[in-house]
């Protein structure tokens, strides 16, 4: 039984919780990160198509740019999707198609769609910053036998989010994501597992992603490899017009 | 026809695209050289004879390899290769490069693109033949002026390069861009002797001369600024001083009593044009218009406008809006404009994606007067990493003197088999 009127308790935990997103944020800063992404799709009766894209990203959080670039199949290459996060809103995000040698605007209210055949949203290409986010903490919790914290985040109306709320798994030895589950009203829409967890650059990584669509059922594994943080990356290769060179 | 045409086929489609094929680099690797390309197989079935093309079946062979080479961060060179052959004779049977795209055939073997791209700071500099888009929307494009299209099949149109420099000055909010082509491409028209030319039924019937096309040398220039705010509304106006990449059309007397000759002109017209995209709480909302005016005798000025809107919504794209075309001078006797053949009408298109390698689509355009209409519907399907599969069906209906309805005779069904390396 607790003293502590049951309202300071929940200040005291909303505190706790944001704490531990900024630092797991602190521990994941990087000016920069390069990776080649292997997707693997699967729908409810299993493996339905590969996919690869290089993603490149300027700067960190909500303060950063990414170009994502499919290499593979052969005829999406080209494919490009710039994103432009800030700290305060949503991204911008522009995507590039040469077929049509044009770029189109994802508008906010499409942002829920499907990335390319994948099972992340557009939204989910975003980069989370913390002050995009109230924070609580609901609790402790052990997953695949490791303490985590478990944190409630919900979109400030600046965000302009699909999800209602996030349920976030921290680890508590690195302050690493192991998992998110969002939210649409009361129902999970799309469950995010993090593993094989591996120490880059002195950044605690996870080289495998594997984004579950709850209601379709399908689901798709991004494995992270020749991954690289604080590269030498230059401004004007994040831009509309980088889009479309190759 | 269809006997010469398969003659054709066997002669020069196979050893080209054979050659390509061989010729496709597999070299392209590495951080700073890239390549897509690939080899599409397609047949056209018109179950209805033309007045002027009783040929049914149609067959396309077309290959393409591009290569991306980035020796320097700043620095880009992209190089592209299409090779043709058809069993219609669409193409050029002729062995010869070519760069210009100003031929009435397709080429056999043509230069796509060839262009450096250097990127310094704010500045990005694009010369050589490369593409260029102007506009928002999708299904007209009024300010869309530096993007000629291969009309050879009118409702399946392909947009060709152009030769020129292009700079994009980019700030947070703003982009100023300056263009100038120091030569003209024009778009390609449908060929005199085909289909995609409609001709009236009469007895005896009419045949179609080329009187020749006379293709304007001068060069052409363009300046856009387009801006965004941080709610996410795009704005753009553009100003193009050119020329029309589509004909002016003159009829004179053939050299038979039922033979006319067509004289194609390329009018030089000023273009000036806006754009915007807005989006909305439910639909991104797209408009776009261009005022044209010529000094060319027998040459319109015109506005054609477009509003639209857009919503990606689950696994649905939704398209909708109207077209519209208000002639402020009417001067011209005939052109060919599919552009200005597809405003006063509705448009609208809709793709469903099935899963990962499936998709449908429907498109439709319908003349507000209900003379001419435009239906098709498409299934694609993907297999493996490099194969697809493209299944089309084009309903097309009218009245003769509507730009959609004179092609009533030109609904088909057709199959593409694509392979992507």
């Amino acid at each position: 039984m607790s003293f502590v009127p049951s309202w300071l308790s929940s200040v005291q935990a909303a505190d706790d919780a944001r704490q531990v997103i900024e630092e797991a944020q602190r521990r994941t800063n990087s000016t920069s990160q390069r990776y080649e992404g292997i997707l693997q799709v699967f729908d409810a009766k299993g493996k339905i198509s590969d996919k690869r894209w290089i993603l490149e990203r300027l700067g960190a959080h909500g303060d950063s740019k990414m170009v994502l670039r499919f290499i593979q199949p052969a005829e999406v290459k080209g494919v490009a999707l710039l994103v432009v996060n800030h700290p305060d809103r949503a991204s911008d995000q522009w995507m590039y198609t040469p077929a049509i040698e044009r770029e189109r605007r994802i508008a906010l209210q499409d942002r829920s769609t499907r990335f390319f055949g994948t099972d992340f949203s557009f939204e989910d290409m975003e980069e989370r910053d913390v002050n995009q986010y109230d924070y609580s903490l609901i609790g402790d919790d052990t997953l695949d036998g490791v303490a985590t914290w478990k944190i409630q985040s919900v979109a400030k109306q600046t965000k302009s989010s699909q999800y209602s709320r996030g349920i976030l798994w921290v680890r508590k030895d690195t302050y690493a994501f192991v998992r998110i589950e969002n939210y649409v009203k009361d129902k999970v829409a799309r469950r995010l597992v993090y593993s094989d967890f591996q120490n880059v650059q002195g950044i605690w990584t996870a080289r495998q992603l594997e984004m579950l669509d709850v209601a379709r059922g399908s689901r798709t594994r991004l494995t992270l490899d020749k991954l690289q943080y604080n590269v030498p990356m230059q401004d004007e290769d994040f831009t509309i017009q980088a889009l479309r060179r190759q | 026809m269809i006997a010469t045409g398969a003659r054709n086929l066997r002669r020069g489609l196979i050893v080209r695209v054979v050659a390509f094929a061989a010729a496709l680099p597999a070299v392209a690797h590495g951080q700073s050289l890239s390549q897509r390309g690939f080899v599409d197989a397609r047949g056209f079935l018109y179950p209805q004879d033309a007045p002027n093309d009783s040929q049914n079946t149609v067959g396309d062979l077309w290959g393409r390899e591009e290569v991306f080479a980035k020796p320097r961060p700043w620095i880009q060179f992209a190089v592209g290769l299409d090779a043709r052959a058809n069993t219609d004779d669409q193409v050029d049977a002729s062995w010869h490069i070519d760069f210009r795209d100003r031929t009435v055939q397709r080429p056999a073997l043509s230069i796509r693109r060839l262009a450096a791209t250097i990127a310094r700071g704010r500045l990005t500099l694009d010369a050589g033949k490369q593409f260029i888009r102007w506009g928002k929307t999708d299904i007209v494009t009024p300010t869309d002026r530096f993007a000629p299209r291969d009309f050879m099949n009118v409702v399946d149109a392909e947009y060709l390069a152009v030769t020129g420099v292009r700079a994009v000055v980019a700030t947070d909010a703003n982009t100023f861009e300056a263009v100038w082509v120091p030569w003209f491409t024009p778009s390609r028209a449908p060929l005199l002797d085909q289909r995609w030319t409609a001709v009236p039924t009469t007895v005896p019937p009419l045949t179609l001369e080329d009187g020749g096309r006379h293709l304007p040398e001068g060069s052409q220039a363009g300046v856009r600024w387009g801006h965004t705010t941080a709610a996410g509304l795009e704005y753009s106006a553009s100003y193009f001083n050119g020329f029309n990449h589509l004909p002016d059309v003159t009829i004179v007397p053939g050299s038979a009593p039922t033979a006319l000759a067509v004289v194609q002109t390329y009018p030089a017209i000023r273009s000036y044009g806006g754009d915007l995209a807005a989006p909305t709480r439910w639909f991104t909302v797209k408009a776009e218009g261009a005022y044209t005016t010529s000094d060319t005798p027998g040459t319109d000025d015109f506005i054609v406008y477009v509003v639209q809107l857009e919503r990606q919504t689950g696994e649905w794209v939704l398209v909708g809006g109207y077209a519209g075309e208000v002639v402020t001078v009417h001067r011209a006797a005939f052109v060919f404009a599919p552009d200005r053949g597809l405003t006063k009408a509705l448009l609208a298109r809709a793709a469903y994606t099935i899963d990962t390698n499936r998709s449908v689509a429907l498109e439709t355009a319908v003349r507000q007067n209900g003379a001419g209409v435009d239906v098709r519907g498409e299934y694609s399907q993907a297999r493996g990493a490099h194969w697809r599969v493209t299944l089309t069906g084009a309903f097309l209906a009218g009245h003769h003197d509507d730009f959609l309805g004179q092609y009533r005779d030109n609904s088909h069904v057709s199959a593409a088999l694509r392979y992507s390396f």
